[in-house]
């Protein structure tokens, strides 16, 4: 276990370097020139030229990389160049919102797509296995920008009891923040819902063919103790890497929710930072996601290990 | 004195999902008293699993129709409710599984399984069942159990997997202990422990045993009575002795014939020549005819009934007693 870790976290370090590298290259193919972007109104050469030599974009693609990953690893992503402000600050500002709405989304979507799943398959053939079915195909093909509108439309312009856009904070009115995210959250954990769902059926249906069910069922254990002990804790260990898999998708996803519902997060900080030409803020937005992804993973990872006696060692 | 189980006309049909319906088991009659043990011999699909199962009731109840009557210590298990049969299982009705590589919960130590069986049946405190628990795996001669109880099965080998299933089994001390093909998994050396470890089991506990095997070399050396299905039916039952010496159905004459011995050099293995009938349409007559080296016009007919060749002997063969033919 402890090999593993080690062996685990040790890969880490080339994945984000090859990543930094990748965001870094690739910005340098964004059409568009800083300078003149920083300069505004001002076309006066020698200001550009200043700008240029102040930011090192005179310097060769290497050198000017090797200056920002330098300020990276202590945790200096640069500042903005639109606004000035330190990018770590914009990140610190901004990622919380993000991970609550990601947490919520995937608490929707386990707490909907498992139960769903089970019951599907306990009750397979059944009225609620083709109605589960159906909210999966549901939940898989629609899209995320028209279930948030009508949503908005039904729970804030027609019922009026959420509101439509906006965010407050956790700490400063619980009430007000889950109230501004659970309509967000819920269309983001929804395909995801729609995707544990299917595995979780199929899982289960593997599982309840399986010998030790019948053994389970042998020694006279109730049909519940069953399925939610025997079964389940076998059926659950791929789905629990499957749904932190899905947590990827959550972070896109956010991008276009968040602009949906207007929520100052990382996905609307990326989206403003793309269209502003504000490489620093692109960098380090992309850099830490990729970091939070594969912090994920290896969550993942050692989750699975630990529900999975086997791999134990 | 009644037999502690007796099943009358067991009849058990799997509908298919193309509409098909098997006749998986016929008219099947069987006792076992107290203490004794019966083994049930065919080869596979001859429906003596499924006969297990139904005893258990265990079978898919969607797909399976099951009729007759099921007696254990006095009241019908095929009427009685599932509350009921759960109550059973487990611990007056106990079973032990062809497959132990895959019959243990690979999530779960080995203790905790059989520690459920107590709990569930018992009660009492984790404490005393995990005694208990200990106590049982040194029965079937597990090393160090104290230590091998909180193990994954995943740790343990065949052998050692399948005395966990037979600790898990005698958990609760059944009256009755179905064993289906308990050895069959298993190499040789370890299916002589098994087997071993079964006779001991069974002079310490007096249950009955009903085993299940396709090879007659383990009833020979296990049982006290011996019923032979083929295609769904019984076709004969005698004392092991017996059945051995002399085989009053043709069936059992060509699977005592096709033993390979080791005092005799054969080029080829004996074999019965055909093939086992389609139980989506059973044949009208004798279901071993087609097989039949002694067949006569009158077999194709009408299915023969059980007939009485001696006391406690019975063979579904018109032509029973088969002496005079054999030699």
């Amino acid at each position: 276990m402890l090999n593993f870790l080690a062996r685990r976290l040790a890969q880490i370090v080339p994945t984000l370097f090859f990543v930094s590298v990748l965001i870094f290259s690739l910005q340098q193919l964004l059409p568009g020139d800083p300078a003149l972007v920083m300069a505004g109104e001002e076309r006066d050469p020698a200001v550009i030229e200043q700008i240029r030599h102040q930011y090192r974009l005179d310097q060769p693609v290497p050198v000017q990389y090797a200056y920002w990953i330098k300020g990276v690893l202590v945790g200096d992503f640069g500042e903005s160049l639109r606004n000035k402000m330190p990018v770590r600050e914009l990140i610190a500002q901004k990622l919380p919102v993000t991970l609550q709405l990601g947490a919520m989304a995937i608490i929707i979507a386990f707490l909907i797509g498992i139960p769903a799943g089970i019951v599907a398959a306990v009750k397979k053939g059944t009225a609620w296995d083709y109605g589960a079915n159906f909210f999966a195909l549901w939940g898989i093909s629609t899209p995320n920008f028209w279930l948030g509108i009508m949503l908005i439309f039904l729970f804030s312009i027609e019922l009026g009891w959420l509101p439509a856009s906006g965010y407050v904070p956790l700490s400063e009115d619980w009430r007000a923040s889950l109230a501004a995210t659970i309509m967000p959250a819920f269309v983001l954990g929804n395909a995801i819902a729609a995707i544990l769902m299917r595995h979780t059926r199929s899982a289960m249906l593997q599982v309840l063919e399986s010998d030790y069910v019948r053994t389970a069922r042998a020694k006279g254990l109730s049909e519940r103790s069953v399925i939610l002990k025997h079964a389940m804790r076998n059926a659950l260990t791929p789905i629990i890497t499957l749904g932190a898999l899905e947590l990827g998708t959550l972070l896109s996803g956010a991008v276009l929710t968040e602009q949906i519902f207007s929520i100052p997060g990382f996905g609307k900080l990326i989206v403003d930072a793309v269209f502003n030409r504000d490489y620093a803020v692109v960098q380090g937005v992309v850099l830490v996601t990729a970091t939070v992804y594969i912090t994920l993973n290896l969550i993942a990872d050692i989750a699975y290990i630990l529900v999975n006696p086997r791999l134990r060692g | 004195m009644s037999p502690l189980i007796e099943i009358r006309d067991l009849r058990i049909r799997f509908h298919g999902d193309d509409g098909r319906i098997t006749h998986a088991v016929d008219s099947v009659d069987l006792s076992v008293a107290n203490g004794a043990t019966l083994g049930l011999v065919g080869e596979s699909g001859c429906g003596k699993s499924v006969t297990s199962l139904a005893i258990m009731g265990l079978l898919p109840k969607q797909t399976t129709e099951v009729t007759g009557a099921i007696r254990f210590d006095g009241f019908d298990l095929l009427k009685a409710a599932d509350q009921t049969l759960r109550d059973l299982r487990g611990n007056r009705l106990a079973m032990i599984f062809q497959e132990p590589m895959t019959s243990l919960n690979p999530s779960f130590t080995i203790g905790d399984q059989i520690i459920e069986t107590i709990l569930r049946h018992r009660g009492g405190s984790r404490k005393s069942a995990r005694e208990r628990a200990i106590d049982l795996l040194r029965r079937v001669h597990i090393p160090s159990p104290e230590r091998r109880i909180d193990e994954y099965p995943h740790k343990l080998s065949g052998g050692m997997r399948q005395r966990v299933m037979i600790a898990m089994a005698l958990a609760c001390d059944p009256q009755l202990l179905i064993a289906d093909e308990p050895t069959t998994a298993l190499d040789v050396t370890l299916q002589a422990q098994i087997l071993e470890l079964m006779r001991e089991l069974k002079a310490a506990s007096g249950a009955a045993i009903i085993l299940i095997t396709h090879d007659l070399g383990v009833v020979a050396e296990v049982c006290d009575e011996v019923a032979v299905m083929y295609a769904g039916e019984i076709v004969e039952r005698a004392p092991v002795d017996e059945l051995f010496s002399a085989p009053q159905h043709p069936y059992t004459v060509g699977l005592l014939g096709s033993i390979p011995r080791l005092d005799q050099r054969a080029e080829q293995l004996a074999t019965i020549e055909g093939m086992v009938p389609n139980m989506a349409q059973p044949p009208a007559g004798c279901r071993f005819a087609a097989r039949c080296p002694f067949v006569l016009e009158a077999c194709t007919r009408a299915p023969p009934p059980l007939v009485d060749v001696s006391p406690g002997h019975v063979s579904r063969c018109i032509r029973a007693p088969l002496e005079i033919l054999v030699s």
